[in-house]
């Protein structure tokens, strides 16, 4: 493996782990943030995504950064889950859990769906291969419209009007939801901050957390289902 | 049979050293064309094994279970002494000698009591240098109580896991040593006899537990630390799988067996709740300070312990021993137990415990107080009884605990077979005719750490080896035996499982051979044991094959050795025709009941030589000489 | 009170295993789990059957032989405590009991319940212990220790190799064992030269000895009979990851 030898240490693949979930984590804060935006309406909205485009090299940096963040993660989380089912062979006929969660348990699962998920969003939102239709729109702004920037407002609107689009949007940040409640408390355990004075406030954290970033990234295709910027 | 002590010449104090400079050395370069067989992996063993490879000798370990770290050491709980005086109450090397001495009865033998003193305190030293986490003050020195009626406190203590953290320290010296392949580990490998080659102990044979594998292994010393024989009662404090056979195996083979009567009955154990007991549980002895013992006045009295009023309650130890009361000592106590349950008194289910009653302490003291004390113990209790000792009265009953007798040994710790030492409880020990508490764990690393390594060296260097290997006519005879034992007990297909002839011996040595002994009693012991054993021979039932992992036949191999050795215990018992410490005679006692010794005829040391199965083993004796501590009779008025 | 028991059968190492059920009427509230497998053992033996191989030796709850995962939970319902421990009033009349060997792939099964945990004392062998020599030490007073670290230390070094951290972890993970003893000996002025030696070394033993990762499911924390704390392992990470960092051999 080379360069990539320390994987060996099961340590060190759960150091990789939660190095790279802190900087997925990071984004998905960000990126709620700027998703929620939508609800100032087009204005607000547009000026951020066309921000984001205009930070050109920057913006390829930091996509760099998240997609070695990512491939980390993933192929990491694949390598520990075959060295751990191997490390199990046989399962017990009764088995109870006391203290693991399921989403704990799930981490895989949940994971390589949010994956999947992220694919199609991609494309759909960044390249604009799902809805080519909604892609084209552009927006006028500046001085008497002299200015045009690519009108994601009306993309995200027309595109969440489908109900299939929003529910498999919906599904997919529900299971983020599940992954981030036990990934947050699990990401400190891992890298040494666990303290029993404050531990347990970390694991509560980690839930509310969880459900916060999936209520949050929800609310906007619930509400736009419900016909927010029905007015378009 | 030659009884020769080899105690240094000149005063006690200076006899370790001269010996160990008037000792012959192994040059370093010779070291490792020595090879040694150590068995047993507890306390002495685990520590033996580990120095002796610091020191550059080839070592082979062996124990029976899985892991060096499971022996029976482990389950120490009160403490380890040692004369440091940190807390300046007084203590010393001298005092530390004297109360052992004092507390063994007066029988046992001044220079190794003295050394043994002597080297507790670098036994401490060593122990907080492997890491072993002793408790502590907050100004981070380390903590001491007083335990086992000890008047000063030099008992070093880790929570009530003193012989698990000890245990485990010697542990990872051994585990240092097998990583550097200084010792090569043999676990799941029990010794069934040793092998005895120009009159020298060569080697032994083991049995692998897993395969069934019969091997032989050649040294040219060999050190038993197999433990002790308490389990001869069946029921004890003792790990289930604790046993006489290595010890015994050696005795067959012309090892003088010593006192093998001096066996430790202790006084705070929970009673037996049913057939089906398998062992029983020590509660810390420290309960009795503020708990009270007493038992119905009425015989048979049925009723639950708070419907009986205070008039009808006998607290007898208050009433026989006004000035110690509940903290007379561990025989006084676990006699006047037997006795008030002989007199058809006793509770519980069987009949079998009295009272240990802290509603008097808790109104006193107020439960919190009692909670802080005894916390974890009432929880242990409660866990294995049900009740709840703050509402209701724990109930205990005496069991055996601690074997003193054991495998003769010289200054040397060598028995008196050349080349075969014995190390910790296995041999006949510094603890005369009843242990102090805290003082076993102190002598098996004593002995482990440093006595053998020195001792060893001078036996390899004044004697020459010739070379041999497992292919010697001596180790196939011992397989051949070996084998005949196991297809014989595997070829009766009785009617009855090893254990219910372990059970029934237990019986008849608890009956007869425990805490009180008689005449009558201990003739009747010598003439029911051979008939158990017949039986056992003709009867027993060992399922399974021997090529195989076989508990059964495990069993079977143990109980076998335990049938033959109760004979010796109860010759002893009869032969020693007084009292003293552990060992009591009924004939023999103070109208305090205390015990009675007779100087005269008994200042020495009892050591069986083999006679064939079923005959009666020759008597010798070493006689004790004390030249610094004068005979006293203990009294607890 | 009326028992019924499934339990895991194996000749040895090689051959198949299977469960077989087996009824005792007449099982008294006073015994333990282990005294109640002795009973069942000698009605076998009476029957010329092969009686069921379980470790075992104290049955005071400190030896750590004794395994055995009840009804799915390694040392079985009652928490902090050992099988030998389990009294059979913590049962109902009636009860179906199944009953398994610890497993893991790095504790193979040897016959019926018993497995093999010697993968432990290879992980103890590569560094578990200070490298003093006997009679190298000093007066045993002569570094005082806080007694919040002695204290915690012994937190620590009150496991007793079990395994039940192994049979409960989802990934078959020893972590919480290892992290019991790099911590005590971290935790002490003793073991600090040897500090990054140590658990680099050990936790290369534990991942050649085919133990899982371990993903942070707290199971170990909660079968552990000595109620070792998850902490241990989150502080061994740091103390690993330091290591792997600073570690000039490394
Ligand atoms: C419940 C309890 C509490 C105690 N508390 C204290 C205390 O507080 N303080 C104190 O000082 N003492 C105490 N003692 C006494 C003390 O624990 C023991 O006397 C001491 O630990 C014995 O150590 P050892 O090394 O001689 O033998 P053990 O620790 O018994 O080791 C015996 C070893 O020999 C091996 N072995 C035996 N036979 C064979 C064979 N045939 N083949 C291969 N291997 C074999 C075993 O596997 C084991 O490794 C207590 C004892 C008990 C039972
Ligand atoms: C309802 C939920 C979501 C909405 C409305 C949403 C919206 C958007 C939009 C509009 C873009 C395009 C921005 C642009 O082109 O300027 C985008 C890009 C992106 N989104 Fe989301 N998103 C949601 C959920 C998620 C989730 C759950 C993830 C991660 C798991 C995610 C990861 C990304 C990524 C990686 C990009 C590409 C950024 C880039 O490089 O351009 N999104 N999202
Ligand atoms: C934007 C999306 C994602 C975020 C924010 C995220 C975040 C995290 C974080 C913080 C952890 C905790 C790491 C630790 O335990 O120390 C984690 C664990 C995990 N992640 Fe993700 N992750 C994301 C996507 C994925 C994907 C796509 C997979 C694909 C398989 C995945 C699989 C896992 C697994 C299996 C774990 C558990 C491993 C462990 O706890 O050691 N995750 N994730
Ligand atoms: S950590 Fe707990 S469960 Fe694991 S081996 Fe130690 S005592 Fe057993
Ligand atoms: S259960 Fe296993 S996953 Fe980690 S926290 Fe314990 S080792
Ligand atoms: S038998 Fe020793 S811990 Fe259970």
């Amino acid at each position: 493996m080379g360069v990539l030898s320390f994987l060996k240490s099961t340590i060190l693949s759960k150091v990789v782990m939660a190095l790279t979930g802190l900087i997925l984590v990071l984004f998905i804060v960000g990126h709620t943030i700027g998703n929620l935006q939508i609800f100032l309406g087009a204005e607000v909205f547009n000026t951020y995504a066309a921000f984001l485009q205009g930070l050109g090299e920057l913006l390829w940096a930091i996509r760099g950064g998240l997609l070695i963040a990512l491939i980390l993660h993933v192929y990491t989380s694949i390598r520990l889950k075959l060295l751990n089912s191997g490390a199990k062979p046989q399962a017990y006929q009764v088995k109870r859990y006391i203290k693991s969660s399921f989403g704990g348990r799930t981490m895989i699962w949940t994971g390589l769906m949010i994956f999947a998920f992220l694919v199609y969003h991609i494309l759909h939102f960044t390249v604009g291969s799902v809805q080519p239709e909604h892609f084209h729109y552009v927006e006028n702004f500046g001085p008497n419209g002299m200015f045009e920037r690519h009108d994601v407002f009306k993309m995200v609107i027309l595109g969440f009007r489908d109900p299939l689009v929003s529910g498999f949007y919906v599904l997919g940040v529900v299971l983020l939801g599940f992954h981030l409640s036990h990934a947050v408390q699990s990401m400190f355990q891992t890298l040494g901050f666990n303290n029993p004075k404050y531990f347990g406030t970390i694991e509560k954290a980690s839930g509310i957390f969880g459900v916060a970033i999936a209520l949050a990234l929800i609310s906007i295709p619930v509400s736009i289902f419900l016909g927010f910027g029905g007015n378009l | 049979m030659i009884l020769d002590s080899k105690i240094p010449s000149g005063p006690i104090q200076d006899k370790w050293d001269k010996h160990r400079f008037e000792m012959k050395l192994v040059n370093p370069a010779n070291k490792r064309k020595y090879k040694i067989l150590v068995v047993g992996t507890g306390l002495a063993g685990a520590s033996a094994a580990a120095t002796m490879s610091e020191l550059g000798y080839k070592v082979e370990a062996f124990t029976f279970h899985d892991s060096p770290r499971r022996a029976h050491s482990i389950a120490a709980q009160g403490g380890v002494n040692a004369a440091k005086n940190y807390p300046n109450d007084g203590d010393s090397i001298w005092r530390l000698f004297y109360d052992t001495v004092k507390g063994g009865d007066f029988r046992s033998r001044e220079a190794n009591v003295y050394r043994l003193a002597q080297v507790a305190n670098n036994i401490i030293d060593q122990c907080v240098a492997q890491g072993v986490p002793f408790a502590r003050e907050y100004g981070g020195l380390l903590a001491n109580r007083s335990f086992g009626g000890a008047q000063v406190s030099r008992t070093f203590y880790a929570r009530g896991q003193t012989g698990q953290q000890l245990l485990l320290g010697a542990y990872s010296a051994l585990s240092k040593e097998i990583g550097k392949g200084g010792v090569i580990m043999h676990n799941r490998k029990e010794m069934m006899d040793v092998v005895i080659i120009d009159g020298k102990a060569r080697g032994i044979v083991t049995r692998d537990l897993i395969t069934g594998k019969i091997e032989s292994h050649w040294g040219d010393a060999v050190c038993l630390a197999t433990g002790g024989y308490g389990n001869v009662f069946f029921l004890s404090t003792n790990a289930q799988t604790c046993n006489v056979t290595a010890a015994y195996r050696a005795y067959k083979k012309g090892a003088g067996f010593a006192n093998p009567c001096y066996t430790q009955i202790h006084p705070t154990c929970i009673p037996v709740s049913g057939d089906h007991q398998s062992k029983l549980t020590l509660m810390s002895e420290s309960l009795r300070n503020d708990g009270r013992i007493w038992v119905p006045k009425k015989k048979g009295d049925k009723r639950p312990p708070n419907q009986i009023p205070e008039n009808e309650r006998d607290y007898y130890l208050e009433r026989k021993y006004p000035s110690f009361g509940n903290l007379s000592p561990r025989d006084i106590s676990s006699r006047s137990a037997k006795e008030a349950c002989d007199d058809g008194r006793g509770v519980a289910a069987t009949g079998y415990g009295v009272y240990l009653d802290f509603a008097d302490a808790i109104k006193r003291l107020g439960k919190a107080a009692i909670e802080e004390r005894y916390g974890n113990l009432f929880e242990m209790y409660e866990r294995i009884t049900g009740d709840d000792p703050y509402t209701t009265p724990m109930m205990i009953y005496p069991a055996s605990h601690y074997t003193m007798g054991g495998l003769w040994v010289d200054y040397n710790l060598m028995s008196t077979i050349p080349g075969l030492h014995v190390l910790g409880e296995a041999n006949f020990s510094d603890h005369g005719a009843n242990r102090l508490g805290a003082s076993a764990l102190m002598q098996g690393l004593a002995d482990g750490y440093f006595v053998i390594p020195y001792t060893i060296g001078n036996y390899l260097a004044s004697n020459t080896f010739d070379k041999i290997d497992t292919s010697h006519p001596e180790f196939k005879k011992a397989e051949e035996e070996t084998h005949n034992k196991i297809n014989t007990l595997l070829g009766i297909k009785g009617k009855k499982t090893p254990t219910a002839f372990h059970k029934e011996l237990g019986k008849v040595m608890w009956e007869y051979v425990g805490m009180a002994r008689n005449e009558a009693g201990l003739k009747k012991a010598i003439e029911l044991i051979p008939q158990i054993r017949e039986e056992f021979w003709k009867n027993v039932n060992v399922t399974g094959e021997s090529a195989d992992l076989n508990i059964a036949l495990e069993k079977a191999c143990r109980v076998a050795d335990f049938l033959e050795f109760a004979e010796v215990m109860a010759w002893d018992a009869l032969e020693r025709d007084e009292s003293c410490g552990a060992h009591f005679r009924e004939e023999h006692q103070y109208p305090d009941g205390e015990a009675k010794r007779n100087d005269e005829k008994f200042t020495h040391v009892g050591v069986w030589e083999y006679q064939g199965v079923g005959n009666k083993p020759v008597r010798h004796q070493e006689d004790l000489n004390f030249e610094n501590v004068k005979l006293a009779v203990r009294s607890y008025k | 009170m009326k028992i019924t028991l499934h339990i895991w059968r194996q000749k040895n190492a090689s051959a198949k295993g299977f469960i077989e059920t087996h009824k005792l009427d007449e099982v008294s509230e006073d015994m333990s789990f282990l005294e109640m497998l002795d009973v069942l053992n000698e009605k076998l033996i009476m029957e010329n059957k092969e009686p069921i191989a379980f470790d075992h030796d104290c049955r005071e709850g400190i030896c750590g032989a004794c395994s055995l995962t009840i009804n799915g939970m390694p040392h079985g319902p009652e928490a902090a405590t050992t099988t030998c421990q389990l009294h059979m009033r913590k049962f109902k009349d009636g009860d179906e009991i199944y009953v398994e060997p610890f497993r893991a792939k790095a504790f193979p099964v040897i016959k019926d319940l018993v497995v093999d945990r010697t993968a432990f004392d290879r992980i103890q062998q590569r560094g578990g212990f200070v490298d003093v020599r006997t009679g190298q030490a000093q007066d045993a007073n002569a570094i005082p220790i806080p007694k919040f670290n002695a204290d915690l230390a012994m937190d620590a070094a009150a496991c007793i190799g079990c395994g039940a951290c192994v049979a409960a972890c989802p990934n078959g993970a020893a972590m919480l064992f290892v992290a019991a003893k790099v911590n005590q000996f971290a935790l002490l002025p003793q073991g600090q030269p040897e500090r990054k030696k140590r658990v680099l070394a050990m936790v290369d033993q534990m991942d050649k000895e085919g133990f899982g990762a371990c993903t942070n499911h707290y199971e170990c924390e909660a079968a552990c009979p000595k109620a070792i704390s998850a902490k241990f392992i989150s502080k061994m990470n740091r103390e690993y990851l330091g290591a792997s960092l600073f570690d000039h051999k490394h």
